[in-house]
């Protein structure tokens, strides 16, 4: 018994040593951004040029907060959170995506319309045409949370 | 379990202030009222109070990389009930601590938080790390309980709460210099399939999930960019007619690809492809979300942006589905915002078209006839901010272009609303604001609601997101 925990403990000190080993030697991304930056979405590139994110490679205009990428951001969502939260607090994306929320993210947001919250005016008449051209796009907020209003009709 | 985490999350809350030198407090108080009198609805007049808190805790016991995040809501009626979770509830929406290493984008978090790795975008009770490895590799996985809400009736809740009973992800990617990021992930949801169940049900729904994903994002130079995912269902439980073809066990391809032109243009191309048996596996909403219903759905859209003038940016789109049970639409419009930096004001409208004439409703009655849902969309709003005083107007206007015959607008061929809000911020960490909406809807009518806000951020505040 004492042999085999012998051996267990001296896999893992192995194994650690080489898993530390692997780590990289780089320095981590700024937690925060360094300066404050002015009210609207921030073009990264005016700044940053051609250069790229250290961390990652990829280049800063690949961050531009364009049309394009608010509508697509989930890709530098789930590639790139540390580079998100640089500015961003968590705080900010469950404004939309909490799994359950309190109200509709354009109530809260009444008074913010800069912040294209999805669902405004009267989604319940709308949902029912957005719904028919293309329901996939629902399921990625409802179809495994936040569903408890949608099955008190689609039961 | 959900009582003892919450308190262990206090408990760490608690501790950690104590110790800590930097705090920061948010809440957000709403207060809304509206009086509902539409014909055939129950009559009633709401008025809910909601509180937003979020608390941020860094340098705990001294140490820089130790930080704790919280964030949730209650929500109270004042006098009917409002909403279907009752007259009061409320919720944890995440609360962890977080150790950041100044090494490698070295993470480790414990608690509830939200994964965002791969195709992963889900709420966790348990414990995640990442770093960044030599050669340009990182890896990242998490552990713990999904977060599981009330989706379904008592009976499917529990087959619910059995089947979710564990949850668990990773993800290895390259970087290579100069090129992008590539990544492989995994993500398991339950380890008990519905034929484990022992209920006498003959197919019993299954709400497990396995999923694999390929990522990538290429930017060999700035003014080029690809990116996208594709994912597969693997879970090896769901089932098929006897005499039926296998379906694909691809769920998606989402790709979009952004070229920047000379002149200031910026053109973004968009294709999607979603395969419903393999996309909607492990849905709680197996009714509405259905596996059985064959067939795809394809999208391809563009956009085009231009930012020729400072503050100014406009941009038209089109976009082209196609639904294999219901049809093809077409969504084409054009957006605008400018920055009146000088002025502190921040506007921006919109203009789009859905033409869905080709959309085919599957009618309750076979008989009945189909409908277009082909309707015309503008929207215009404006904010400003002078001095300690702010304002907002946000209108929307949608035209529907077959509304005699579609039988969910009631006879009305348009929806409108209006949100007016105006604030005052008499110190830097305190802003009160009260918005007025009208709407006017084919379901509820004419509508007028009444919202207090009040925001109110105590400690320091070092990102939010503004």
């Amino acid at each position: 018994m004492l042999k085999k925990i012998a051996l267990l403990a001296v896999t893992l000190g192995l194994g650690l040593m080489v898993a530390c080993g692997a780590i990289s030697p780089s320095g981590s991304f700024a937690p925060t951004h360094p300066q404050a930056l002015e009210q609207g979405r921030p073009t990264c590139s005016e700044c940053h040029g051609t250069d790229r994110v250290k961390s990652t490679q990829k280049t800063f205009a690949s961050f531009d907060h364009t049309q394009a990428f608010v509508t697509n951001h989930k890709f530098a969502a789930n590639q790139d959170p540390a580079t998100c939260a640089a500015c961003h607090a968590q705080s900010f994306c469950t404004d939309c995506h909490g799994g359950k929320t309190g109200m509709l993210p354009s109530t809260k947001l009444g008074n913010r319309p800069d912040r294209e919250s999805p669902h405004r005016g009267d989604y319940l008449t709308m949902h029912r045409i957005d719904g028919k051209i293309d329901p996939t796009g629902c399921f990625k907020c409802h179809g495994r949370s936040n569903n408890e209003k949608c099955s008190a009709c689609h039961k | 379990m959900r009582h003892s985490i919450h308190l262990a999350l206090f408990a760490t809350l608690v501790a950690g202030t104590g110790w800590s030198q930097d705090v920061a407090v948010s809440t957000t108080s709403i207060a809304q009222t509206w009086k509902q009198d539409t014909p055939g609805m129950s009559k009633g007049t709401f008025t809910p109070v909601t509180e937003f808190v979020g608390v941020d805790v860094a340098k705990i016991s001294g140490q820089e990389a130790l930080s704790f995040h919280m964030y949730g809501w209650g929500f109270a009626d004042l006098a009917d009930q409002s909403s279907l979770y009752g007259k009061h509830t409320g919720d944890l929406t995440y609360g962890y601590l977080q150790y950041n290493f100044t090494q490698a984008n070295a993470e480790l978090k414990a608690g509830r938080f939200t994964v965002n790795q791969g195709v992963g975008n889900e709420q966790v009770d348990g414990v995640s790390g990442r770093t960044d490895l030599r050669h340009d590799f990182t890896v990242s996985g998490f552990l713990g309980r999904p977060v599981v809400y009330k989706n379904e009736g008592d009976n499917h809740q529990q087959d619910i709460r059995y089947q979710q009973n564990v949850m668990f992800g990773a993800r290895v990617a390259w970087h290579p210099s100069r090129l992008g990021e590539i990544g492989l992930d995994y993500l398991q949801d339950g380890s008990y399939a519905a034929k484990a169940l022992n209920v006498p049900v003959p197919q019993p729904v299954d709400y497990t999930r396995r999923q694999v994903g390929l990522d990538m994002v290429l930017t060999p130079c700035s003014f080029i960019d690809l990116r996208g995912r594709t994912v597969f269902d693997a879970a090896d439980n769901q089932t098929v007619a006897p005499g039926t073809a296998s379906p694909s066990r691809i769920a998606e391809h989402d790709y979009s690809a952004t070229a920047k032109l000379p002149r200031s243009f910026t053109l973004t191309g968009t294709f999607v492809e979603r395969n419903y048996f393999a996309y909607y596996a492990g849905s709680t909403l197996p009714n509405l979300f259905r596996q059985n219903e064959q067939g795809m759905f394809k999208a391809l859209g563009a956009k085009l942006i231009w930012e020729g003038v400072a503050n100014l940016q406009v941009s038209g789109d089109v976009r082209r589905t196609d639904r294999a049970l219901y049809g093809v639409a077409t969504r084409t419009g054009a957006d605008v915002r400018y920055n009146f930096s000088d002025a502190h004001v921040l506007a921006g409208a919109g203009v789009h078209k859905t033409n869905a004439f080709n959309i085919t409703p599957v009618a309750v009655v076979p008989a009945a006839p189909g409908y277009s849902v082909s309707n015309n969309e503008m929207r215009a709003w404006v904010m400003a901010q002078r001095g300690k005083v702010s304002a907002s107007l946000d209108a929307i206007l949608i035209h529907y272009t077959d509304a005699s015959s579609n039988p969910n607008l009631n006879g009305q061929s348009h929806e409108s609303a209006v949100v007016g809000s105006l604030g005052y911020q008499p110190k830097a960490n305190l802003k009160v604001s009260g918005d007025l909406t009208y709407e006017d809807n084919p379901i509820y009518r004419k509508q007028v609601m009444g919202l207090l806000r009040a925001q109110y951020q105590f400690g320091f505040s070092g990102k939010g997101g503004k």
